[in-house]
């Protein structure tokens, strides 16, 4: 299970919502897939280099964490688990971390207080923040940060809170294109491109996949990891597929 | 006939009351909510708007012995008892009977371009071999992303007619339903329910195909029993008992100088015109399993639909009645006269159609029922105004022509049922929400 740090790490993002896994369009209209934990474990058999969890709605519901349905999935999944939605406090990335996540996401909460990326940075590493960041294009290199599943509008540049995020001790991005997203219209590559050219950590691109040929733009434009939802679990492709066709377009990827 | 006062004066102790014992609007006094959905027991069924005055008396939803309203009943039929596949081959008869193939339109397919609209034109148009003619009713005032959505639906395949009522009498008979019904939305009812049997007629297409039937949101079952509307919603056998925004015709004309012609596009279709050219108005979610959250992703799938850019003020949707400004406060009206808000319509639809579960429609609707939308108000209280200068007569009708939050809430505290409401502390609280548990 060795992977490369030069590799481009393909991810399976499955967003839950209460029991289930879901997935939306423009993370509106969510539906309801199935069990996550069956869709968990698909993906850790088809290799994936890591999954992300986010319970999406969490913060909208005012709900607290996915610590259960993530304890239940470590016991048999293998790979590393970035896990997010409705996370608040310290002890809230404590508990999850303890449930076996490896990294935490945050939206809502780090954009309410932002503080609050230096307090997990410090207490258990950079390398566990994930800075999850929900965007959306308001004109021409121009997005706006959303909260509450692509639904509030913070007032936030997407790509100065980027900045300000790693200053505090983000280690990480996930950045979700709310135009994108549940489209198979492809990734939002100036977005991608625009984050990525401002920090230097870790670039995980998400929402948009719809075709391989989509996988070698965002990556030209500095995504270091790439999220499938969509595709994976409706599957119009596999993982083993991403890969091969990551491969043949010249993507380092990690090689099963 | 009197003016609009500036200020109306409310009297207190009824909402000071413990329990309450009033009601208004012929509401139920016992407030009770659906054991399944989050609906109330207040909520009125949809009626025949050209009736509406301020004393009219609602009917409201059914719930049965077991608490659990007519629209879950109905749901369950849908998901349960209804042959949808003897439905689906009674609308291909119903098609190949009125198809046309001599180059002219078949059916009529009145909507906005939303994705419910978008769906029904297009599954007519391209899986049964149709040829709709789409017609919409203008919002008040669209939101850019409601027109884009207009302009999309249009270009995946269809001929529109736009009906845009005269801007001026269109703002003063929404003034007018505000004064006298709180019911902001009430002029854009009368064109969705009548400007297609118009078209029809006008057109000589004696085919209109609504969407989903009314009785999915909790009107009396017996609705559903037929596939055809009921012609009160479309027709008028008399046009002396026809109210505008809860003023008779002849008040609009005499006291507000409104003319004869201005309200043409508000006027129902003529009842014989109608049985001498054999129209038929059909609910397609009579024939096809509707579900509304499938026509999203159908309409961004094949026509590039597009969610608003932000949650609706008092809900958390967005992809639903998106393109009105309005609508905004449409939903705040509801919520003080019937103390039902836009996230409890929104998430009993949901849970009816198995996206949500109860409990996540209770959390939403304590989150997000009854806030005051901010995001269009002060362009929504100028085109409720009624200035001198735009309206010489009309505007003397009104002691304040021109209305500001202050004026607005005032009103709305007037329309407020005691039962419903209570007054504590300088505040209004409901005496009966969702959340605050069985």
């Amino acid at each position: 299970m060795e992977s490369d740090l030069a590799n481009v790490r393909l991810i399976a993002r499955l967003d839950i919502k209460g029991p289930n896994l879901i997935k939306g369009v423009h993370l509106e209209g969510l539906r309801v897939i199935g069990d996550p934990q069956e869709y968990a474990r698909r993906y850790y058999e088809q290799c994936a280099d890591e999954l992300i969890y986010i319970d999406i709605v969490a913060s909208l519901y005012g709900r607290s964490k996915l610590t259960e349905i993530v304890r239940r999935t470590a016991y048999d999944v293998f790979v590393p688990m970035t896990v997010g939605g409705g996370v608040r406090s310290v002890d809230d990335v404590r508990d999850l971390l303890r449930a076996g996540a490896d990294k935490v996401a945050i939206n809502t909460a780090a954009v309410r207080r932002p503080k609050l990326i230096t307090e997990v940075a410090r207490r258990f590493g950079s390398q566990c923040m994930v800075l999850s960041i929900e965007a959306k294009q308001q004109g021409p290199q121009q997005w706006e940060v959303y909260t509450d599943c692509g639904r509030e509008r913070s007032g936030v540049d997407a790509i100065e809170w980027a900045r300000r995020g790693v200053s505090l001790g983000a280690g990480e991005i996930l950045v979700t294109s709310i135009d994108r997203e549940g489209t198979r219209k492809g990734f939002d590559i100036d977005l991608t491109r625009a984050i990525s050219q401002t920090v230097s950590v870790p670039v995980i691109a998400s929402g948009g996949y719809g075709e391989p040929g989509h996988l070698r733009c965002v990556v030209d434009a500095g995504a270091d990891a790439v999220a499938v939802a969509d595709a994976l679990h409706y599957d119009r492709t596999t993982l083993p597929q991403l890969r091969s066709a990551a491969l043949a377009s010249g993507i380092p990827v990690r090689r099963i | 006939m009197n003016k609009y006062p500036l200020r109306r004066e409310i009297d207190l102790a009824p909402f000071r009351k413990e329990p309450a014992e009033t009601t208004r609007y012929g509401l139920p006094l016992q407030v009770g909510f659906c054991r399944r959905c989050v609906i109330s027991n207040q909520r009125p069924n949809s009626a025949v708007e050209y009736a509406h005055t301020k004393d009219s008396r609602k009917q409201t939803i059914n719930f049965d012995v077991e608490g659990v309203c007519d629209a879950c009943r109905m749901a369950e039929q849908k998901h349960g008892s209804i042959d949808w596949s003897e439905r689906e081959a009674r609308l291909r008869e119903l098609c190949d009977r009125h198809r046309r193939a001599d180059g002219s339109y078949d059916c009529i397919v009145p909507g906005s371009g939303g994705k419910d609209s978008f769906y029904a034109a297009h599954v007519l148009k391209y899986k049964y071999g149709m040829h709709p003619l789409t017609v919409t009713w203008a919002p008040h005032i669209y939101t850019e992303w409601g027109w884009r959505n207009f302009q999309s639906w249009i270009h995946a395949g269809f001929d529109n007619f736009l009906c845009t009522p005269n801007g001026r009498v269109h703002r003063l008979v929404t003034r007018l339903a505000v004064e006298n019904l709180f019911h902001p939305f009430q002029p854009f009812i009368f064109g969705q329910k009548s400007l297609a049997p118009k078209m029809a007629l006008l057109h000589r297409i004696p085919l209109v195909f609504y969407g989903e039937s009314e009785a999915e949101y909790g009107n009396p079952i017996a609705d559903t029993q037929s596939a055809k509307r009921d012609w009160s919603y479309f027709t008028a056998q008399d046009k002396t008992g026809i109210y505008l925004g809860g003023t008779s015709v002849a008040d609009l004309q005499e006291s507000f100088g409104v003319d004869g012609h201005e309200l043409q596009p508000y006027l129902p279709a003529n009842p014989e015109e109608i049985e001498r050219q054999k129209v038929e108005v059909h609910y397609l979610g009579y024939y096809l399993k509707w579900h509304p959250q499938s026509c999203y992703y159908y309409s961004v799938e094949h026509g590039g639909f597009q969610a608003s850019p932000e949650r609706t003020p008092g809900t958390y949707s967005k992809y639903n009645s998106i393109d009105d400004r309005i609508d905004d406060f449409h939903y705040y009206t509801t919520f003080i006269k019937f103390g039902i808000g836009r996230a409890t319509y929104d998430a009993a639809q949901e849970i009816r159609s198995g996206d949500i579960t109860r409990d996540e429609g209770v959390a939403l609707a304590r989150r997000f029922d009854g806030e005051f939308p901010e995001r269009f108000a002060e362009e929504i209280f100028r085109y409720l105004s009624i200035p001198e200068k735009e309206y010489p007569q009309a505007s003397r009708m009104f002691e304040q022509p021109m209305i500001d939050r202050a004026y607005f809430d005032n009103l709305a505290d007037s329309f407020r049922s005691p039962h419903l409401w209570k007054y504590d502390q300088g505040e209004w609280k409901l005496r009966h929400a969702v959340w605050h548990g069985e």
